[in-house]
């Protein structure tokens, strides 16, 4: 069977003025059809750089090194820009985070939508257009679309916004949804509707998606998978319940604690150390060790390869060597309900 | 039941956007703090908890209502002036976005002593520096940032040099007006521990404006939630996520995201009916310390 998306060891580096800048370090993993992947992570550890390197929306000083990018078993890794123009928005659609900012404001919603509509089907006629934006605005749930049609994102809260945006996003049917941070600028309220309408969509229309988000809430509302990313690399990839209950990375367990609902009566939360390593001169060894509570000796020599824990999770820390001394996770373990 | 430190009364305030259209950010907003608490101020974007808290420092001119604190009427311009230089050094604010709040072309050292020298205290280390130095490491940070300027830094660090520069005055009163919101759950973590440490250690007392209702949650003695301009429920902490009693609370608390696939994803919404709303009422008490803004 032929995998949705595949990544195998994809590096990709920018170059700076202050030498080369490694964002995406030896990363790979297998994407099915109608599946949702989630990378989380810190600011700063490649979650962005990555999908837009699967996507080809990267600036021209940052180089694709080395790697293939499979869709559906066809390397697009080597693709020009002429080839990708094609490939975007059929493969490929994407959310971003701020909807404000993703919306031109000088242009009503219902021609917004239209004009992505029209691109991917250049010889659809005007009342077709039409039709198909009031039923991509009636699908991503915005009331009335025959009067908000020719409202501005002014006249749209938030939530309305990003509304819009995933409209615009779906005009094309894609196979696979980015969703960079999609809810991190929305009220909470919000944030779980707009959350529950992609997830919605997303087995409806049976597409897959990825995930970039830095909240675990949002993370277990949505992911059938979770890779959890740091400085470039993923340390840790398996289902959501094998991360949430069973995490395995000291990096996973830190991330974790220091989530505020996880703290204790009084207790202090657990913070992790440190900040995350510049991507500029990275230390050797791996990258996480200086601010791991657990780091072996051999953590600051030499870099840790993905340990297989169960077929689906995998997880890149020198605990699972079996020569390591045994270390109980301070989280998870435990599964309610 | 402690001192009563501020007082608000029937506060508001309503922004001019041209001569026929004013929008009534706070509407006939009360709430109380006493001394050595953490209240806690939550509510969606555009709900007015950024304008109360601003009011609350004086930023803003208040409309109507009183605010006293400590027994004297801040919205007395005669007795605001009389008592003005203590009002300005043991009151302190931290803003939301650090970038913005710090001085993009001073020093590190300089941000955190301006304050003091604009209020010609002596510095109890004797020099800026010295003292500059000391709310640096005291907020975690080391001395080699003191010559850094603002954007040579991290968001957590800048973060954290706009409380050293609050605490330099050694404040009674500290409002900080979504502190953590831009900020990753690590970097969050380590900012959270260090206001609680500091809240034990020099029994602060906090107005701590957050969306985010974990870390409310998390931190706070007590919590109001405000929905557009007014207060809708205001209770301790506990009582207040265990038994939301008005219909906004309910759809808030049943908002907030739990990092559990199993538990998050039977979650139920609930969804508040922004029609069914009704400004008019006032708060009761239904409880001990649990108002609730009612319609008789």
């Amino acid at each position: 069977m032929k995998h949705l998306l595949e990544i195998e060891n994809l590096s990709v580096s920018f170059d700076t003025s202050q030498g080369k800048l490694h964002a995406v370090r030896n990363v790979s993993f297998t994407l099915e059809e109608g599946q949702v992947l989630a990378i989380i992570g810190e600011s700063g550890c490649g979650k962005s750089v990555l999908c837009r390197s699967i996507m080809k929306l990267l600036p021209p000083s940052a180089r694709i090194h080395s790697g293939k990018i499979l869709v559906k078993g066809q390397d697009i890794a080597g693709c020009g820009e002429q080839e990708m123009k094609r490939l975007r928005g059929r493969l490929f659609s994407m959310v971003f985070q701020d909807p404000m900012t993703a919306l031109n404001p000088v242009m009503p919603i219902g021609k917004q939508i239209g004009e992505a509509v029209r691109i991917h089907n250049p010889k659809m006629d005007r009342t077709a257009v039409r039709e198909r934006v009031l039923e991509l605005m009636e699908l991503v749930g915005i009331p009335c679309p025959d009067k908000k049609y020719k409202l501005y994102p002014c006249h749209f809260s938030g939530g309305m916004r990003q509304r819009s945006v995933l409209a615009i996003a779906l005009a094309s049917d894609p196979d696979l949804l980015f969703a960079d941070e999609p809810t991190t600028a929305l009220d909470v309220t919000i944030q779980a509707q707009i959350l529950d309408l992609i997830r919605d969509l997303q087995q409806k229309l049976h597409m897959a998606m990825i995930l970039v988000s830095h909240d675990l809430g949002v993370v277990a509302r949505a992911a059938d998978q979770v890779a959890v990313m740091y400085a470039g690399k993923i340390v840790e990839i398996g289902t959501a319940e094998e991360i949430f209950y069973d995490p395995r990375h000291p990096y996973t367990w830190g991330l974790m604690m220091a989530h505020p609902s996880f703290a204790k009566e009084g207790e202090e939360l657990s913070a992790i150390p440190g900040m995350p390593p510049s991507l500029l001169n990275l230390p050797a060894g791996d990258a996480f060790a200086c601010r791991n509570p657990y780091a072996l000796a051999i953590d600051y020599k030499e870099e840790p390869p993905m340990f297989r824990i169960t077929d689906t999770h995998y997880a890149a820390t020198w605990l699972l060597d079996e020569r390591a001394p045994e270390v109980r996770s301070p989280i998870g373990g435990h599964r309610y309900g | 039941m402690g001192k009563m430190l501020l007082e608000v009364k029937n506060l508001v305030y309503e922004f001019h956007l041209n001569r026929r259209i004013k929008i009534r950010a706070v509407d006939d907003l009360s709430f109380h703090i006493e001394e050595g608490e953490v209240f806690g101020l939550v509510g969606e974007s555009g709900s007015g908890k950024s304008t109360a808290a601003r009011c609350v420092m004086n930023l803003y001119r208040h409309q109507g209502g009183t605010i006293s604190y400590k027994g004297i009427s801040i919205t007395d311009p005669k007795e605001y002036r009389k008592n003005k230089k203590m009002l300005c050094t043991k009151r302190q604010i931290i803003f939301q976005d650090s970038s913005s709040s710090l001085n993009q072309r001073m020093k590190v050292a300089d941000i955190i002593a301006e304050p003091m020298a604009i209020s010609h205290m002596t510095p109890p280390r004797k020099t800026f520096r010295k003292e500059a130095e000391f709310q640096l490491r005291y907020v975690g940070m080391d001395a080699s940032c003191l010559d850094k300027y603002p954007w040579e830094l991290s968001g957590g660090m800048r973060q954290r040099v706009a409380i050293a520069r609050a605490l330099a005055m050694e404040p009674e009163f500290l409002a900080a007006d979504e502190p953590v919101a831009s900020l990753d759950v690590s970097i969050q973590a380590q900012i959270l521990n260090l206001f609680k440490h500091l809240q034990k250690e020099h029994g602060f007392t906090f107005l701590f404006i957050a969306h985010d209702l974990s870390v409310v949650r998390y931190l706070c003695d007590r919590a109001g939630v405000m929905y557009r301009g007014k207060m809708v429920e205001t209770a301790p902490v506990r009582e207040l996520f265990d038994n939301p009693l008005h219909p906004y609370t309910k759809a808030l608390v049943s908002a907030i995201p739990v990092p559990d696939p199993v538990l998050e994803r039977k979650r139920k919404l609930l969804v508040f009916d922004e029609e069914s709303f009704r400004p008019e009422g006032r708060l009761q008490e239904v409880d001990r310390g649990h108002f609730v803004l009612k319609n008789d």
